[in-house]
């Protein structure tokens, strides 16, 4: 029988927090693997700008800063592998992740999913997902080159995507449910940058999404909302739409396991980044009261390196 | 064993980048179609794969049959390339 290799962390993600972790654990020689299903670097790599993050004066690519992390946990002999974990189970002193590899066994596992783009749930989303319905705007923004668009959602993702796509748009229609949740810094940069390519309706709700043939394909063409102050329906002609009304945690792979989530999905955790199952811990944007930000998830996943030496001393 | 793989990128997609990496690390050579650069290309990425979005594999294999990957997904991309 082929003894099966216990790695002392695995670490589900390679988002901000989870390569924070990594860098600080592999200084350690804390021998760390992690896994990730899409893309290393999490979902600043698909976000044009960051601004935020402190250590960069003018700002940084959200690409470019999202490959930097992975580049320097890398440096330290982090292994990223490519591939999904579908469910986890703690028995004895032992983690056992199942695998799109097949399964993995770990000491401490740090849960650091992060979250994606949530959908606003109207008709015709689905339908016209990829023919006009989008969620990454540094993806799929070129393909409207010259055309109009709307941008749904008024916290940072949305203004700071809005202003992105304004680099291929004709124009935007930007529909705000009830007003803008982003910083003042950037709702400030679109309404003076942007004010020829963007009108902002203030609260517009999206009702539904409406398409029709277009040279052979079913595309989108229109969004109806409602303008909540009067009542009545808007309409506004567009040749896609792009989504970007809050996040989502990537905790599906939870839902039948020990650990506890919260009523959306959010990993529960205690003191010291702890969730209820021992050796488990959650650092970032999927954690139960994070602050989604880049820079709170590397501190977190920090933190998270610091307590799970802690752990394992006692378990080596 | 694929004859030809065809990738349709932009410039700023985080997942076409790592359809990129991967491919290299399996060791598979492709071409690449940035439709940011090559604007007039779009209309080949849209037909191919029927949605507006990248990245975009396009696995042709010793027959001519074709497999069309949409994103970075591994699950579809393993498989297509045998």
């Amino acid at each position: 029988m082929t003894d099966v290799k216990v790695h002392d962390l695995v670490i589900v993600g390679a988002g901000p927090a989870a390569l924070s972790c990594a860098i600080y654990t592999t200084r350690e020689d804390i021998e760390t693997l992690l896994y990730e299903k899409a893309v290393p670097g999490g979902l600043i790599s698909t976000t044009d700008w960051v601004d935020n993050y402190p250590g960069f004066p003018d700002g940084i690519e959200g690409l470019t800063l999202g490959d930097n992390m992975r580049k320097q946990a890398e440096r330290f002999g982090a292994v990223i592998e490519l591939g999904e974990v579908m469910g986890l189970k703690k028995e004895g002193d032992i983690i056992r992740l199942d695998t799109t590899d097949g399964e993995v066994q770990a000491r401490a596992v740090l849960i650091a999913t992060g979250s994606g783009y949530k959908k606003i749930g109207v008709p015709g989303e689905d339908t016209y997902y990829a023919r006009g319905v989008h969620y990454c705007a540094t993806c799929d923004g070129a393909f409207y080159r010259d055309k109009r668009l709307v941008v749904v959602g008024g916290g940072n993702s949305a203004v700071q995507e809005a202003m992105f796509l304004t680099r291929f748009a004709s124009h935007i229609d930007m529909l705000v449910r009830s007003d803008f949740r982003a910083s003042d810094v950037l709702v400030k940069e679109l309404e003076e940058k942007h004010r020829d390519k963007i009108t902002v309706h203030k609260g517009v709700t999206t009702d539904e999404i409406l398409g029709g043939d277009i040279d052979g394909m079913q595309k989108v063409t229109k969004v109806v909302g409602t303008d909540k102050a009067t009542g009545k329906k808007v309409e506004f002609e567009t040749d896609g739409v792009f989504v970007f009304v809050g996040l989502q945690p990537n905790t599906e792979f939870l839902k039948n396991t020990d650990v506890k989530l919260d009523e959306i999905g959010l990993v529960m955790s205690g003191e010291k980044l702890t969730t209820n199952v021992p050796g488990i811990y959650v650092a970032g944007d999927c954690r139960h009261d994070a602050t989604l930000q880049i820079a709170t998830a590397v501190g977190e996943g920090a933190s998270a390196a610091l307590y799970i030496r802690e752990f394992l001393e006692g378990h080596l | 064993m694929a004859k030809n793989i065809t990738i349709y990128t932009t410039t700023t997609c985080a997942s076409c980048g790592m359809v990129k990496k991967w491919l290299s690390a399996k060791g598979h050579t492709y071409e690449e179609v940035n439709v940011d650069t090559e604007p007039h290309r779009q209309a080949e990425a849209l037909a191919v794969s029927g949605a507006m979005t990248v990245p975009v594999t396009v696995v042709t294999r010793e027959d001519d049959s074709q497999e069309v990957v949409i994103g970075f997904n591994l699950s579809k991309l393993a498989p297509a390339l045998g």
